[in-house]
């Protein structure tokens, strides 16, 4: 009995899980609207860009050595810009967001080169990278939103197929059912988890460590990138300025789902579980009218909470391993 | 503990080849070079009144980033300073609507400060948090609170408190530039001299080895993330003197770009290595930037742009001088 409560703690998905329906009927209790099936899936709309940020996020920070990656908002900004400038200079809307998915991507690897390949701490290359993605994107629209996108391409971002949104269930899903099978079914995931253990030891089993660490950053970029795309379909107009504040929504995500800020721990269902939650708290706050600025703080909390939390169920699993070192 | 934070320490001081091994005196020549630049393209860049301006407008910078080196010699990182500089700058400017001296005002500010940091350190060294998620997170709250505290209405229009830190000395030097000057000669002297600012360098090369030789590490994080809390107290004086107001995106940059003053300074940002005196011209750098930038017309919005170039530029500097491998 007292194994099996321990087992549910220290297993991070059941503890998201549990977390969900605590979560869900808390919050039935402050709206009784909340638990309504609409309500339940017009929700998850708001957390398809978080989502997809988080997951790179996560494989980011699974890279380890201290990966992290501050430009996933810039390059969402950045993205969706090039994406609004491509089309009205005449590119047609579909090749435009192919094309800002792969110069999301592309910028990706650029940190991932700085990062791995010229050795330089991600912290300080991808906040260098924010500033100057963010900036280009500011410069090149004039800081105004660039809206006029043609009708049809409001599908992604706004379209309903049997009642849920067309971003989660063409979007979100398919790419996590893929994160899902790369990490878990092939070479190249079992290789994250290996260069996020240690360089050297991963060097010495054979594995191309700088080629990976780059590839990680330019999946984020990747994703950044396809955010832009679901984003500025949502808001039928790119802004320069939307990615503000994305990149601690995503580190969030991904801590609060269980992955370890040291590299080489973390799963991809628990950031989107971690998706999921943060998205009910903003809803439900909504719904009981609580002013937008507290889920600042509140995500603040969430944050700081999720990694002691987290702190303490690792050096409880980790006793072991460090008794034999 | 002598924690050589030279290239080459076997150099002769002073000799020529010495002073370019020195991060800071290249940063100078650097400084040397854009103010070059800056006074051929525009008229009035090199008026003794811009120039007086643009030491005026760094005092929240430069205070800051004072506090910003230690932490980032330490190995951490702060990046909640603007939003604790926007609470204790709302406070501030309450106490100042409400007539209170000079004296409790700078108290206030001082220890709402050191406590806004000491929770940080305490966050950091007992809860174990990697300083950039812990400082992330209070920022949020801290930006929160100001909405909060603010609610939709900025402060404006106070009445002229601290107005003394606006008066010119001999006409021409701001007043609050001494506190850059006061603060500086302090850190410095901290720095080089007293046991826990070189507690400070050695936790930043190696907290475990530190940890060994009998500092105490968790004591030395919290307050070293006191110290900078307090700086900020100073900063957010500073702000409202310079300002007058306070509005709701107060600091929002600050943080961003203290982390790139102290960058271009040459500290290291693994940690172990660097001063405060690169600090400082690395304030001025970027300051003279914005001020150069403003001058030839060039849009405000690429001033970004530029600060993230050098931040790059400095740290692969870093990484290709010291052929440092960070784990």
């Amino acid at each position: 009995m007292n194994s099996s409560i321990a087992k549910i703690f220290t297993n991070r998905s059941t503890f998201l899980g549990l977390l969900v329906v605590v979560l869900g009927f808390g919050l039935s209790f402050l709206s009784p609207y909340f638990l309504s099936i609409s309500n339940l899936l017009e929700m998850t709309q708001f957390g398809a860009v978080l989502a997809l940020l988080g997951l790179g996020q996560t494989l980011v920070i699974i890279g380890g050595r201290g990966g992290i990656d501050l430009s996933v908002g810039a390059v969402l900004s950045f993205s969706g810009v090039l994406m609004a400038l491509l089309y009205h200079a005449g590119v047609n809307i579909w090749p435009a967001a192919i094309i800002a998915i792969f110069i999301g991507g592309l910028l990706g690897c650029l940190n991932g080169f700085f990062v791995a390949v010229l050795n330089m701490p991600p912290l300080i290359v991808t906040l260098g990278t924010a500033y100057i993605f963010s900036s280009i994107s500011l410069v090149i629209t004039n800081g105004v939103p660039v809206s006029g996108f043609p009708a049809g391409f409001d599908f992604i971002g706004q379209g309903k197929i049997m009642g849920i949104p067309a971003q989660v269930l063409l979007i979100v899903i398919p790419v996590f059912m893929v994160m899902l099978w790369v990490i878990n079914k092939t070479t190249f995931g079992r290789w994250i988890y290996m260069v996020g253990v240690g360089d050297t030891a991963a060097r010495l089993a054979g594995i191309h460590v700088k080629k990976v660490r780059v590839m990680l950053y330019g999946i984020s970029g990747l994703l950044a990138g396809l955010g832009a795309v679901v984003m500025s379909s949502w808001l039928m107009a790119a802004k320069p300025d939307i990615g503000t504040g994305y990149d601690m929504q995503s580190i969030t995500v991904a801590v609060l789902g269980g992955t370890s800020m040291m590299g080489g721990e973390g799963s991809v269902s628990g950031t989107l579980l971690a998706v999921l939650i943060i998205t009910m708290i903003y809803n439900g706050m909504q719904l009981a009218n609580i002013t937008s600025v507290w889920q600042l703080a509140v995500m603040g909390i969430v944050l700081l909470c999720s990694i002691i939390a987290n702190n303490i169920f690792e050096s409880r699993s980790r006793q072991t391993v460090k008794k034999s070192k | 503990m002598t924690v050589s934070h030279d290239f080459n320490p076997g150099t002769k001081p002073f000799s020529m080849g010495y002073l370019l091994k020195r991060r800071e005196f290249i940063v100078f020549l650097l400084l040397i070079l854009e103010m070059a630049v800056f006074g051929i393209l525009t008229t009035g860049f090199l008026r003794i009144d811009n120039l007086m301006t643009i030491f005026q407008n760094s005092v929240d910078l430069a205070v800051i980033a004072a506090g910003m080196t230690l932490i980032m010699i330490m190995g951490g990182i702060d990046i909640s300073v603007g939003s604790l500089l926007g609470v204790i700058a709302i406070v501030v400017g309450w106490m100042i609507q409400a007539d209170l001296g000079a004296v409790p005002i700078i108290l206030a500010a001082l220890s709402i400060g050191a406590l806004g940091g000491t929770v940080n350190g305490l966050i950091v060294a007992y809860g174990k948090v990697p300083a950039i998620i812990a400082t992330l997170g209070t920022s949020n709250i801290l930006r929160a609170l100001i909405f909060g505290m603010l609610g939709g209405v900025w402060i404006t229009g106070l009445p002229p408190t601290v107005e003394f830190l606006n008066i010119r000395i001999f006409g021409w030097l701001p007043a609050v530039t001494l506190i850059i000057v006061i603060v500086y000669v302090i850190f410095w002297y901290f720095t080089k001299y007293i046991r826990l600012g070189r507690a400070i360098y050695a936790v930043g090369n190696n907290a475990e080895a530190s940890y060994l030789s009998g500092i105490n590490v968790g004591h030395v994080t919290v307050a070293a993330h006191a110290i900078i809390g307090a700086l900020t107290g100073i900063a957010a004086i500073s702000y409202i003197a310079r300002m007058g107001s306070v509005e709701m995106s107060v600091g929002l940059m600050l943080p961003l770009q203290a982390i790139a003053a102290t960058v271009i300074g040459g500290t290291s940002v693994t940690g172990g290595r660097g001063s405060v005196i690169g600090t400082l011209i690395g304030v001025l750098f970027i300051n003279i930037l914005q001020n150069g930038i403003l001058l030839l017309g060039v849009p405000s919005m690429m001033e970004w742009a530029i600060v993230g170039f050098f931040i790059i530029i400095s740290v692969s500097f870093d990484m290709l001088g010291t052929k440092k491998i960070i784990h």
